[in-house]
């Protein structure tokens, strides 16, 4: 070894001691954290993918404007983009590539089956998963029991939107809400679902509420389908021969297209469609598509809350930047996802995995444009107890929250007025 | 739907995994006339088929052609690529959301008594039975139709005597394209679409196929009125999400007792 480079080693190594010994905040930050942000873009769940992944981007571009994450020296987000294509196979494919390339926080999927297929790498890699949507409560409650039981150590996964259960509840509360304010007493239920992991679960939360509020109407009849159908004229045939008051369906986008013209075509005569929680039912795709078939078609989904000032102006620019497109259940709990994920960071002061964990479960955050009942926090699932839906109606060709009565922008029209 | 396939299948010997895809980009053809033109499905089906015959007669020239002889594999492949990128064309062209076209035929129902007929799937119904009459007469009874059954009982004696393989082999496909293309119209105001929606409509093509006899258009007529009586059975003895296990028990039956299907040939 040269005289020169025996006096670099030693004021490297020096250099290197001090920094060590430093205090941490004192330390270099890193100038982005990178969130991997894996949604449905294509494949059968491509159009609320999209709207995922476009409102994330806003919310990113809206936290690193106003200078990025303050505690971390304004280290600014940096979104990395995955795609699930709507196959859980694709879904873990894809967290592992992002956090080979670096990904220090999780955020998706939309679609419970691709996020389930997730669980597992964010918990073998220690990366914290952020689930902005998907309500099938398994995503959550399988790792809580195997930490609880001390299989796992810590719990990466938590999940700021209403589980399958919490839709359940709330479904059945604004049933009979409902139809105790539009004074009626509809009495049959035909429940109808699509049978993958998300319209299975929601189906099982749903029947679970009413099992527990045993109300004055039943659930008459049971009707699942395989998702995606070709044809619903049969299941429909088999909730008329039910003699239904009420359809409660669980959809996704393309099922709903089917099974809607399928009830009026076949001339199925009910007081209304109330839909216990479902996509389908309210993006801008469906109402191009299904325009009359829509009106006064009520479901209860996680919903913007338009009176937060903020809400407003969000929905005008994701408008323009989406090509015309609503601010809804999907857009607005991806942008709330990453605005949790700021204040997370902020308190955390490092993408240390553990410390963004413990920091996830302090949270107490009140500035989320969701319809709640109360701020952003996590409880031992790791599921935020107080996402909540709202029920929305489409209104002249447009979706606008109708109940609970503190959020509803418009009066419910029930039961929906005979063609 | 299934037609087609068959069609192709039976002359070339190639499985056409990008027939579903194929389909959907006749119903996009068909939404695009619909909404731009006004054209109903239940007209423009015609011009959907033409399209996609000029599109089927290009792909076997420019891709399949070269693969004719190739192993089986090889020809998975090749149709498997062409419906990635059929797939993807469409969601960058059309984009994610779900489709449907909008046809008054298709919103209309007739009842008798309490039974009700949906009369767009009626149309869909008595338009298939036409157009396979009319290809059974193409094969049946015109020079080019007797070129195409020579060319799939026996190749080399087709060339023996004279046949021009290559054009034959060019025109079954188009035409086979030209079935499906037919058939995404008259589909398209019955079933909503999306990009994916391809690789269902394969499964359910080669399950009708395979069903009804690889090869044969009887067979590929009757193994869809097989499937879709079994599907509707189940829906309604079973439970409706159990509908699609019955036919493809079917599918398991007959490939257990009766491997070449019910009106298949056979292997040598």
């Amino acid at each position: 070894m040269s005289h020169s480079s025996r006096r670099t080693f030693l004021k490297t190594a020096v250099a290197g001691a001090a920094v060590a010994g430093m205090p941490l905040p004192l330390r270099a930050q890193p100038k982005t954290v990178k969130i991997a942000a894996i949604h449905c873009v294509t494949g059968p769940l491509a159009e609320p993918g999209q709207a995922c992944r476009l409102a994330a981007q806003i919310a990113v571009d809206h936290v690193n404007a106003a200078g990025g994450i303050k505690a971390m020296d304004g280290a600014k987000l940096e979104l990395m983009l995955g795609d699930t294509q709507t196959k859980a196979d694709v879904a873990r494919a894809e967290a592992e590539r992002l956090i080979n390339a670096g990904a220090q926080i999780l955020m998706g999927t939309f679609n419970s089956a691709d996020t389930n297929a997730i669980v597992p790498v964010a918990q073998q890699r220690r990366v914290p998963f952020f689930v902005d949507i998907s309500a099938a409560d398994p995503i959550t409650a399988n790792v809580a029991k195997a930490v609880k039981e001390g299989q796992q150590k810590t719990q990466y996964v938590y999940r700021n939107f209403p589980t399958g259960t919490l839709f359940g509840v709330r479904a059945v509360q604004y049933f009979n809400e409902i139809f105790k304010e539009a004074g009626v007493s509809p009495k049959r239920v035909v429940l109808m679902h699509s049978n993958d992991l998300f319209g299975s679960n929601q189906a099982r939360g749903f029947q679970a509420a009413h099992k527990t509020a045993n109300p004055s109407w039943e659930i008459v009849e049971v009707i699942p389908w395989p998702e995606p159908p070709s044809d619903l004229s049969t299941e429909v045939s088999r909730a008329k021969a039910a003699k239904p008051d009420i359809i409660a369906p669980i959809t996704r986008p393309a099922s709903a297209q089917l099974l809607l013209p399928e009830i009026r075509k076949q001339r199925v005569e009910i007081l209304g469609i109330v839909g216990p929680g479902s996509p389908g039912l309210y993006e801008a795709g469906q109402l191009a598509v299904l325009k009359d078939d829509l009106e006064y078609v009520m479901t209860s989904v996680p919903w913007p809350n338009f009176k937060h000032p903020k809400a407003q102006r969000l929905a005008e620019e994701y408008f323009k930047r989406s090509g015309g497109k609503t601010l809804d259940t999907n857009s607005g709990y991806s942008y709330d996802g990453i605005h949790v994920l700021a204040d997370v960071l902020e308190r955390a002061k490092s993408v240390e995995p553990d410390a963004v964990v413990e920091a996830i479960k302090k949270t107490s955050y009140k500035d989320n444009l969701m319809v709640s009942t109360g701020p952003v926090m996590f409880n031992e699932l790791g599921d935020n107890p107080n996402a909540a839906p709202a029920m929305i109606q489409i209104q002249k060709q447009k979706p606008v929250a109708v109940w609970p009565k503190e959020h509803a922008v418009a009066k419910l029209v029930f039961p929906r007025p005979k063609a | 739907m299934a037609v087609g396939l068959t069609l192709i299948f039976g002359v070339m010997r190639v499985v056409n995994f990008a027939h579903g895809d194929m389909m959907v980009w006749g119903m996009y053809l068909a939404w695009l006339l619909a909404t731009r033109g006004g054209v109903d499905p239940y007209a423009s089906f015609i011009l959907c088929a033409a399209a996609l015959f000029v599109a089927g007669l290009l792909v076997q020239r420019l891709l399949v052609q070269r693969i004719v002889d190739a192993p089986h594999e090889m020809q998975i492949l090749l149709m498997l690529g062409v419906a990635l990128v059929l797939e993807n064309a469409a969601l960058l062209v059309f984009g994610p959301e779900p489709h449907r076209v909008r046809s008054p035929l298709a919103q209309s129902t007739v009842w008798l008594g309490p039974v009700f007929v949906d009369v767009g799937r009626l149309v869909t119904f008595g338009v298939a039975i036409v157009l396979t009459l009319v290809l059974s007469l193409f094969l049946f009874r015109t020079d080019m139709g007797r070129s195409i059954r020579a060319a799939a009982d026996n190749t080399y004696g087709a060339l023996v005597i004279g046949t021009d393989v290559r054009r034959v082999y060019a025109v079954a496909f188009g035409v086979g394209a030209a079935c499906v293309g037919a058939a995404g119209a008259l589909v398209a105001p019955l079933l909503p679409f999306q990009p994916p929606t391809g690789l269902q409509l394969s499964v359910a093509s080669f399950n009708i196929v395979i069903i009804g006899g690889m090869g044969s258009l009887v067979g590929a007529f009757v193994g869809g009125l097989l499937v879709s009586v079994a599907e509707s059975l189940g829906a309604v003895f079973l439970k409706p999400s159990l509908k699609e296990l019955v036919s493809f028990s079917l599918l398991v039956l007959i490939l257990l007792f009766r491997p070449a299907g019910i009106f298949g040939k056979r292997a040598a």
